[in-house]
């Protein structure tokens, strides 16, 4: 994409050509033309990426007092293991388990979860998933979002 | 183009004066050695490659190109009408002949619409020992809690330990709707319409795509930057953009809605 038009200091203006973002733009968005004007489509086969799990459980509340009890208050620095690693494993167990007593607004995408580091290996472990949450479907991409979007038609 | 076991990929649309230099040689979409071509028809012109048509679409490469070459596009000018991922008709006549003849006129409203307009994407997300410390300062609860749990066994202590974290997390949630709307606050403003999406991770405050004028996209940058500036070592925030507005080009499609 391009460069910064001007300097950016505290905005991060790196393009990105993680998969994890590009998954997060591009799946869902744009013209689905037949709806528009009738075009013969071929009908090829769309891999499908089904990006959805659910964070908000008992393992993710679990998680959260621990990385909030290893917070050492005394220092202002950032040595607690934090939460990468963390979500790492929430995201391992999340997608399998639905647990009740979900957070509303805490569900979320493998995407989402992913972006935050913006380097490859965050790309490359995003590779792997979507990869491994890949199946085939119909002619459809369907990648289901925790969140509604106003569509039109 | 499209000879047997061959398709026409179809990335958007543009007005036919573009060119494809930006394009051509970015790699396309189930093909990385196709070339990226314009087919021009009645003042406007659809993105398009080969594509073979026995082989499923939607590898990770695939979806960069995508994107590619939509946002190579959209760098250069607007306006882009970026199509959904997966769209492949028969040839480039099919192009021609039904494609942008039968949807001219809905295109051509929706590229009016778009000219001179960009899409940028925001995502911002909380720095995570910045933003538990402030739980902390702020839920007496929380510290209590900690304090308990302080020097007991992994097994002891588990409902405290649910407790903490549900309190930490809907403590998120709610900096996260102040938060959000203070983005929306800022470069709003600097923009013609917004989307944003629910709270993405548990960490995440807000994913947001905004659709801004050329004349208002140095308003609109500093605008992020000064955010970003105030939010420093708080929240991290990205900026992407100019992008194609794959948000936007349904609105800008519909004939029931004006045009600003």
């Amino acid at each position: 994409m391009t460069v910064a038009s001007q300097q950016s200091q505290y905005l991060d203006r790196a393009s990105s050509s993680a998969l994890v973002d590009v998954v997060d733009l591009i799946l869902d968005k744009g013209l689905v033309i037949d709806v528009y004007v009738r075009v013969s489509l071929v009908g090829i086969e769309i891999l499908t990426i089904d990006a959805r799990i659910v964070v908000a459980s008992v393992d993710t509340y679990l998680r959260f007092a621990e990385a909030t009890n290893r917070l050492d208050l005394a220092r202002s620095g950032t040595e607690t293991k934090g939460l990468p690693g963390l979500m790492d494993e929430i995201q391992e167990s999340g997608g399998r388990k639905k647990t009740k007593g979900a957070l509303e607004g805490v569900k979320d995408t493998v995407s989402d979860l992913l972006q935050g580091d913006e380097s490859d290996e965050a790309e490359d472990e995003a590779g792997e998933r979507e990869e491994a949450r890949r199946r085939e479907s119909g002619d459809r991409p369907r990648h289901r979002r925790s969140s509604s979007r106003e569509r039109e038609r | 183009m499209a000879e047997e076991g061959r398709a026409c990929y179809v990335y958007g649309v543009v007005t036919e004066d573009r060119s494809d230099d930006a394009v051509r040689d970015l790699g396309a979409v189930g093909d990385p050695d196709a070339a990226v071509t314009l087919v021009r028809h009645g003042g406007q012109a659809a993105v398009v490659s080969e594509v073979p048509v026995d082989k499923p679409l939607g590898t990770p490469e695939d979806l960069r190109a995508h994107a590619r070459v939509l946002d190579s596009l959209a760098a250069r000018s607007s306006p882009v009408l970026p199509f959904r991922f997966g769209t492949v008709v028969r040839d480039t006549t099919a192009v021609t002949d039904e494609l942008l003849s039968e949807g001219h006129d809905d295109f051509a409203r929706a590229l009016d619409r778009l000219r001179g307009r960009s899409q940028f994407t925001l995502r911002a997300r909380y720095v995570q020992d910045a933003v538990l410390r402030e739980v902390l300062t702020e839920q007496p609860d929380a510290v209590r809690l900690r304090e308990e749990l302080q020097g007991l066994p992994e097994e002891a202590g588990y409902d405290q330990r649910i407790q903490l974290g549900q309190l930490v997390m809907d403590a998120i949630a709610a900096k996260r709707a102040v938060d959000a709307l203070e983005v929306d606050r800022r470069l709003g403003p600097h923009a013609l319409a917004s989307v944003s999406t629910e709270p993405s991770s548990a960490e995440g405050l807000v994913n947001a795509s905004f659709l801004v004028e050329d004349e208002r996209r140095t308003a609109f940058e500093q605008a992020a930057e000064e955010l970003a500036k105030l939010w420093n070592g708080r929240v991290r925030i990205r900026l992407l953009g100019p992008l194609a507005p794959y948000d936007f080009v349904a609105d800008a499609m519909n004939p029931a809605k004006e045009g600003e």
